[in-house]
């Protein structure tokens, strides 16, 4: 089979971690490492790595843009707007990693073949990715939920300043997948940045206020979903079924990396990365199709 | 002339920790005309983990944030309403234009010690409004004073007005309030403050510390209305800093009033020293875990005292009550186990 | 579009500093190469150029390296749309040549901003010191470079001994390299030193200049500085509030001097010579207050926070500028009140132009 051209727009953390897990794929091919720092630490990787770069951001696609059919953006929030604009003129398949809210949002243990028919999808954050599939699940089997709730504490140094900087918008870009997906109308999440030494894993804790839970029937699902996710998420699991406590429905979900590009703890990092190659790999079959 | 210290009272916010967050509209007002009638200079009201808090984390409050607000602000005329805000539970769209909308005149934006940068938009969009905002760094015992000045002067870099630091374990003894006070006073350019628990007894030694070494913004509550072991009590520092020779413009009269209506219409009982709550400053814990780890260690069967060690060796922060349940589970598998390995 | 008025302020001023346009000669029919180009010093530049242009048919072009171009067409659109005005976005650490045509540069990029230095201040050092070996290694490049401005800023001194009235250019004091805070400082200390390395092992013409502090329009009122902060304060109707020790002591430019001062220092500085930019008139920050007051009809009140503490942090922060003043015939045009009234009259403006766009 043919491999699909990816480039990936932004330098930091996200697209360096990306880049490592794209050349790993057997599906994908980087063809572009695209930044605007020719010094920063992950134009230095990738070009080590023998992967083509350029320091001219949104530009370099624009002056070339046969170099890639689809393209990972992780930049910001405020950046993609504009970026979507001009990739979307040139007829490219765009993997958003921001929270911009504008792309479709995709879950791939949930929506992963839907999302196909979409040119332009979005992967909410590394919170939504951990916790909607199960607050879907509760969606599901658990009847009309009226309040769902996510806390999601992780390792401080795995969060880069721009992520820091805003946590708003993590927040409420959680809080509208959560919604859309589990079909219920109020949604909190919560972010702790634990600054222990060693680092934590990423620890996420989903509760529903919910009157008579059917705890059997949840896992049984759960167990299943938490299948499903590992086939792209390796190291995500549950850390104890799913429990009833002081009223609360819990799951509680821990996530270990791959430690490709940060260490094992940044999970956060790892299961949006992991969701977009999934989905990458998932239009590479699906182009594959189309031109056999 | 005496000198001032600026006097901050989050009966009404961190006493909310001590009654699971069920203080009424009516408590609310009753208690604020009081301060109000004390003069207070700021009388800090809502979730005992501040706006936006509210959820099955950390708990609920029995009333929603704006009722709570608006409950106070019909009370305050010279008084000022003030709330904590801790990034990652509320936002500037959700939770604080809101608040501002709503007249609370001082806001103070907190984080866990390490973390100030989350605080930076906060901060800065609470003074585009010409509000007044304040720095606060939560469970402020965890690092040295070194890096505790660091992390202040990012929030004065952000345009925090003042910085306060938490003792949200009441892990500290007055030497340890005193030394990083004084670093952060050689520090920082804006005024810094001290916040104080009670578990080694220790919360109005520590406040004195605190100001001899230069703070001029101290936190207490009527009768330490707090979690656990409670805050320092605001009647009694009053008190011993008039006799001090600081001034802090409160009535001292008016002030034990409202102390005495706290302890009547607030409180359920009377904060006080319990053993747990020894073991939670030793062990570093923060205080609102109290009523979890209470109820928790009940279910699961396991030593309160050993849970909250548990809780300090695997240094959990404000806002990680998630993680009681799962350290109670693994203390309680231990101890299944533990028999077996002897038989 | 930009309202009239807003303009107007920005014509008066411009016209007001050019007076003394013959002292810029040497940049007549030119192109000037700025990094940096789109943050407040930046637009400046732009501004008075423009008005050098248009007024006094200067023919200057410029050439305006940022990495967020898309920023500056949304602040000065009136300027991004001129002819002679060319955007080119680049992150300045990753630039590789300076285009040919360029015979001057002015070396602007680095955010003073001590909220970016605190939160991520490997950022800004890196932006600083490798930015500024980038620019000046392109520079070596050049077939005609006449002259290389690097701007630096009057924080290099480290902390003004109090008893000491100005800084002037000779003092050599001593910052902190142990403190974080001191990122912004050392690196622009480092990067002069880089400068005086090109100099003398390229022979590249480098001149540098020391800015202080500055008040005016394209300001923005939300940096952490006290009289951005007052002047705030004051267009929300006050009470002004003075953080820290009201005995603190600043002073401040006008924009159009400063612009006027720098093109002056690039135009006729002796490459090699520092030269201090700024106003050598102190004030406490308690006159700045109640001058900041007194431009409101309606004075507002003023508070402030004051603990015998902090005396301990009483600062001084004022050049000695008897140099560019004596050597380059600069003097000031706008004096503080005028700076204060001019800057609230133009946020006034912008911020009901604000409004309208808002409404529509």
């Amino acid at each position: 089979m043919k491999k699909l051209k990816v480039a990936i727009l932004g330098s930091g953390n996200i697209g360096t971690d990306l880049l490592v897990k794209a050349l790993r794929s057997p599906y994908l091919e980087c063809t572009f490492f695209i930044g605007r720092n020719l010094l920063s630490p992950g134009m230095t990787k990738a070009s080590g790595l023998g992967v083509r770069i350029s320091s001219l951001g949104i530009e370099a696609i624009e002056k070339e843009p046969e170099s890639c059919d689809l393209v990972f953006d992780a930049t910001s929030a405020m950046d993609h707007k504009r970026h979507w604009q001009i990739l979307d003129k040139l007829g490219k398949t765009v993997i958003d990693m921001t929270p911009s809210k504008i792309g479709r949002m995709c879950i791939p243990a949930i929506n992963l073949e839907e999302c196909l028919v979409d040119r332009h999808v979005n992967m909410v954050t590394c919170g939504g990715q951990a916790s909607i599939p199960l607050a879907y699940l509760i969606g599901k089997t658990q009847g009309p939920v009226e309040y769902i709730e996510v806390v999601s504490s992780i390792a401080s140094r795995s969060s880069g300043p721009a992520t820091r900087l805003n946590i708003d918008e993590y927040v409420e870009t959680t809080e509208e997948g959560l919604r859309f997906f589990s079909g219920c109308e109020r949604a909190k999440t919560i972010l702790i940045q634990n600054p222990a030494v060693p680092c934590v894993d990423m620890q996420t804790t989903v509760f529903v206020r919910i009157k008579s839970p059917d705890l059997e029937a949840l896992a049984v699902e759960a167990e299943r979903m938490v299948g499903k996710i590992k086939t792209y998420v390796p190291g995500y699991r549950l850390v104890a079924p799913p429990l009833v406590e002081n009223g609360r429905l819990m799951i509680m979900i821990k996530v270990q990396g791959l430690g490709d590009y940060l260490p094992k703890y940044a999970g956060n990092l790892d299961i949006i990365n992991c969701a977009a190659i999934a989905m990458a790999e998932g239009y590479a079959r699906r182009f594959a199709e189309v031109s056999a | 002339m005496p000198s001032k210290v600026l006097i901050s009272d989050p009966t009404l916010r961190d006493g909310n920790h001590a009654v699971k967050h069920q203080l009424t509209e009516k408590q609310i007002a009753r208690y604020a005309a009081a301060a109000e009638a004390a003069g207070v200079p700021i009388v800090e009201v809502g979730h005992g983990n501040g706006l936006g808090a509210s959820s099955l984390q950390v708990g609920e409050s029995a009333v929603d944030d704006l009722t709570m607000l608006k409950a106070a602000r019909r009370e305050l005329l010279n008084s000022k309403l003030g709330i904590h805000v801790m990034p990652g539970f509320a936002t500037i769209n959700k939770d604080i234009k809101r608040a501002i909308e709503i007249g609370v005149d001082v806001f103070r934006i907190g984080a866990h010690c390490t973390e100030a940068d989350i605080t930076q938009r906060h901060i800065g969009f609470v003074r585009d409004k010409g509000k007044e905002v304040f720095g606060v760094l939560m469970m402020s015992h965890m690092v040295t004073k070194e890096i505790l000045a660091e992390e202040a002067s990012k929030m004065e870099s952000y345009g925090a007005e003042g910085v306060v630091i938490m003792d949200s374990a009441g892990a500290y003894l007055p030497r340890d309030v005193g030394g990083r006070i004084a670093e952060l006073v050689k520090r920082l350019q804006v005024p810094v403050g001290f916040h104080g628990h009670n578990n080694l007894g220790m919360a109005v030694a520590n406040s004195l510390a605190a100001v001899e070494a230069g703070a001029t913004i101290v936190d207490g509550t009527a009768r330490g209305f707090g979690a656990g072991a409670g805050n320092t009590p605001l009647e009694v520092l009053v008190a011993v800093l008039e006799k001090m020779g600081y001034s802090t413009g409160i009535n001292l009269y008016k002030m034990l009033d409202a102390a005495d209506l706290a302890e009547k219409e607030l409180m359920p009982s009377v904060p006080s020293i319990k053993s747990v709550s020894i073991v939670s400053g030793l062990a570093g814990v923060f205080s609102g875990f109290a009523k979890h780890v209470e109820r928790i260690s009940g279910e699961y069967g396991v030593d309160s005292r050993d849970l909250f060690f548990e809780l300090g060796r695997r240094k959990v922060v404000a806002g990680q009550e998630d993680l009681i349940l799962e350290a109670a589970m693994d203390l309680a598998s231990q101890k299944k186990k533990a028999p077996a390995e002897t038989s | 579009m930009k309202s009239s008025y807003v303009m107007d302020i920005i014509q008066e001023d411009c016209a007001n500093a050019s007076r003394q346009a013959e002292l810029l000669e040497a940049l007549r029919g030119e192109t000037i190469f700025i990094t940096g180009g789109t943050g407040f010093v930046g637009v400046w530049f732009c501004e008075l150029v423009a008005h050098l242009n248009d007024q006094h048919g200067f023919g200057t072009q410029l050439l305006l390296l940022s990495g967020r171009a898309q920023s500056f067409s949304a602040k000065a659109p009136h300027l991004a749309m001129r002819k002679d005005v060319t955007l080119i976005e680049r992150d300045v650490r990753s630039l590789l040549d300076i285009p040919k045509e360029a015979s001057w540069i002015i070396h602007a990029a680095g955010s003073p901003d001590n909220r970016l230095a605190a939160s991520d201040p490997l950022r800004v050092a890196q932006v600083i010191t490798r930015g500024t070996e980038t620019v000046l290694d392109a520079a070596t490049r050049l077939p005609n470079l006449k002259k290389f401005l690097n701007i630096s800023s009057g924080l290099v001194y480290g902390a003004q001994p109090l008893e000491r009235e100005r800084i002037p250019e000779g003092y050599s004091g001593g910052l902190d390299c142990a403190s974080v805070s001191g990122i912004y400082a050392e690196s622009k200390r480092f990067a002069e030193t880089l400068c005086v390395a090109y100099r003398s092992q390229h022979r590249l013409p480098v001149v540098t200049a020391r800015p202080f502090a500055f008040i005016g329009p394209y300001q923005l009122l939300d940096r952490p500085w006290a009289v951005n902060n007052f002047i705030r304060d004051g267009l929300l109707g006050g009470p002004i509030r003075i953080l820290g020790d009201g005995q603190t002591v600043r002073s401040y430019m006008y924009p159009s001097d400063m612009v006027f001062w720098l093109l002056r220092i690039l135009a006729a500085g002796i490459p090699g010579q520092s030269y201090n930019v700024g106003s050598p008139h102190g004030v406490t920050l308690q006159q700045l207050a109640e001058k900041v007051a007194a431009c409101f009809p309606a004075p507002p009140k003023i508070l402030s926070r004051l603990s015998p503490e902090q005396a301990l942090h009483r600062s001084r922060f004022v050049p000695d500028v008897r140099l560019a003043e004596e050597t380059l015939g600069l003097r000031l045009t706008v004096d503080l009140e005028n700076a204060l009234r001019r800057t609230i009259l133009w946020n006034q403006a912008q911020n009901k132009l604000m409004r309208v766009e808002k409404a529509r």
